[in-house]
């Protein structure tokens, strides 16, 4: 008798008890919500016109989602290439760092967005697909996966995802979130040197661009450093970046200007001073070199030591 | 790696300190500006033990790399392309690094619980819970 009553009961606490472990397992998941600002400005739908669809061979989400959104950019690389130049065998798979790596190999600036859906979808509706990293698993089995990101619905809160083997999955906003949460939200577009991401930090995108410099010279970098300095007018290092890569194309008179802008933003900042004096030096404007030298021997720093040995190289008259 | 890292330290730290001396001995020609990826990492504290690190880094993934089963003709090529940051990430944590496959290998029990939370709509593992 006594079993009998117990059962039901028994059975009730071990069903609670599993939906709690549940629970704890796989975090709460809820619908995303967006910025209010961000909702009133996006489109109620978007998606990215002509984003080639590549399928994904077994572990290969990386080099496809890369093919994807390469293409997408105007580089003209099949999948097959990509393949040995970011896949991991060892791992039986594509990390993070090197699928940002493999687009400045092939000319494009990879730009890490902040964790947020809202600049998920308003990348969208720019027109960049976006590469994102979801766990489709849960965090004790992950199973981690690239997808491209190509459009939205707000009203039916719906995302859409050129996936592993399916073009244009149509995914829910909550699930969508609820995947894509277990990696930070970690997502990127690639862009030709030029193009900045509408809500892109400056310091976000002043390292992404020095990263892509490092790989492919001044040269190739010149566009994106004129973007920078006109999405940031304020900022001291961007103008000093760019007068580096003018001078490095030869661009004596562009690269003073741009320096005269950095220390004009920012006087505080040696290094600018510094290569300004050099710079005008070798344009032969002896008088202003020595001013400039000399203002960045007055401030501390980590390059005082080189402009003082620039200035007596100055007036020892090298 | 380790054993790596106490070889080549040294030789590094030496290297970099000879690098100095010659620049305040002999005078860099006028035309040498300051990089602006110097100039960045020199905006962080402790930018000549970073260089070290950084330099030890790009060797580190370099054999990881090659442990993992990467084409030897590609690695040069792979690591030159890693941002210093990136590179040190990769040093230290590759094992940890998610790596984007898109499959997954489950046991039964994990099976069944993928399963429920596919049709609770929190993973997204089985095609058909859609």
């Amino acid at each position: 008798m006594q079993g009998r009553i117990d059962r039901p009961l028994r059975n009730a606490r071990l069903a609670g008890v599993l939906l709690l472990g549940l629970l704890l397992l796989t975090g709460c998941a809820t619908t995303p919500r967006l910025a209010e600002s961000t909702a009133q400005a996006l489109p109620r739908q978007a998606w990215v016109e002509d984003v080639p669809f590549h399928a994904q061979r077994e572990y290969q989400c990386g080099p496809a989602a890369l093919a994807m959104t390469l293409n997408h950019a105007g580089v003209d690389v099949p999948m097959e290439t990509l393949i040995p130049q970011v896949f991991i065998p060892g791992r039986e798979g594509s990390v993070q760092p090197e699928m940002l790596a493999t687009v400045r190999r092939h000319g494009r600036i990879p730009f890490v967005l902040n964790d947020s859906f809202d600049a998920l979808l308003t990348e969208i509706a720019t027109g960049h697909p976006v590469v994102v990293l979801q766990n489709l698993s849960l965090p004790a089995w992950p199973m981690w996966h690239y997808a491209v990101a190509i459009g939205y619905d707000l009203d039916a809160r719906e995302l859409m995802l050129h996936s592993g083997e399916e073009a244009k999955r149509i995914e829910s906003f909550r699930r969508f979130d609820a995947t894509w949460a277990r990696s930070d939200r970690w997502a990127f577009v690639a862009l030709r040197p030029g193009e900045l991401p509408s809500g892109i930090g400056e310091q976000r995108a002043l390292q992404a661009i020095a990263a892509f410099e490092q790989v492919q010279g001044a040269e190739a970098t010149l566009p994106a450093w004129v973007a920078f300095v006109e999405r940031f007018p304020h900022s001291g290092m961007g103008y000093f970046a760019l007068g580096n890569a003018r001078h490095a194309t030869g661009d004596l008179e562009g690269a003073s200007e741009a320096f005269r802008s950095a220390v004009a933003q920012r006087d505080d900042l040696g290094v600018a001073w510094l290569n300004l004096g050099l710079t005008l030096q070798a344009q032969g404007n002896i008088g202003e070199a020595r001013q400039a030298l000399e203002r960045a021997v007055a401030l501390p720093g980590h390059w005082q030591a080189h402009a003082t040995a620039a200035l007596e190289r100055l007036s020892s008259g090298d | 790696m380790k054993t790596l890292r106490r070889f080549l330290s040294p030789l590094l730290i030496l290297a970099l300190v000879l690098g100095s001396v010659s620049v305040s001995a002999a005078p860099l020609p006028t035309s040498e500006l300051i990089s602006t990826q110097a100039a960045l990492s020199a905006e962080r504290a402790d930018a000549d033990r970073e260089r070290i690190n950084e330099i030890l880094s790009r060797a580190e993934v370099q054999e990881q790399l090659i442990a993992q089963g990467v084409d030897l003709a590609e690695v040069d090529a792979r690591v030159a392309a890693l941002s210093d940051e990136e590179a040190r990430q990769m040093a230290e944590q590759l094992e940890q690094l998610p790596a984007g496959a898109g499959v997954v290998g489950a046991l039964l029990v994990v099976f069944i619980v993928l399963l429920v939370t596919d049709i609770l709509g929190l993973t997204n593992v089985f095609p058909f819970t859609r």
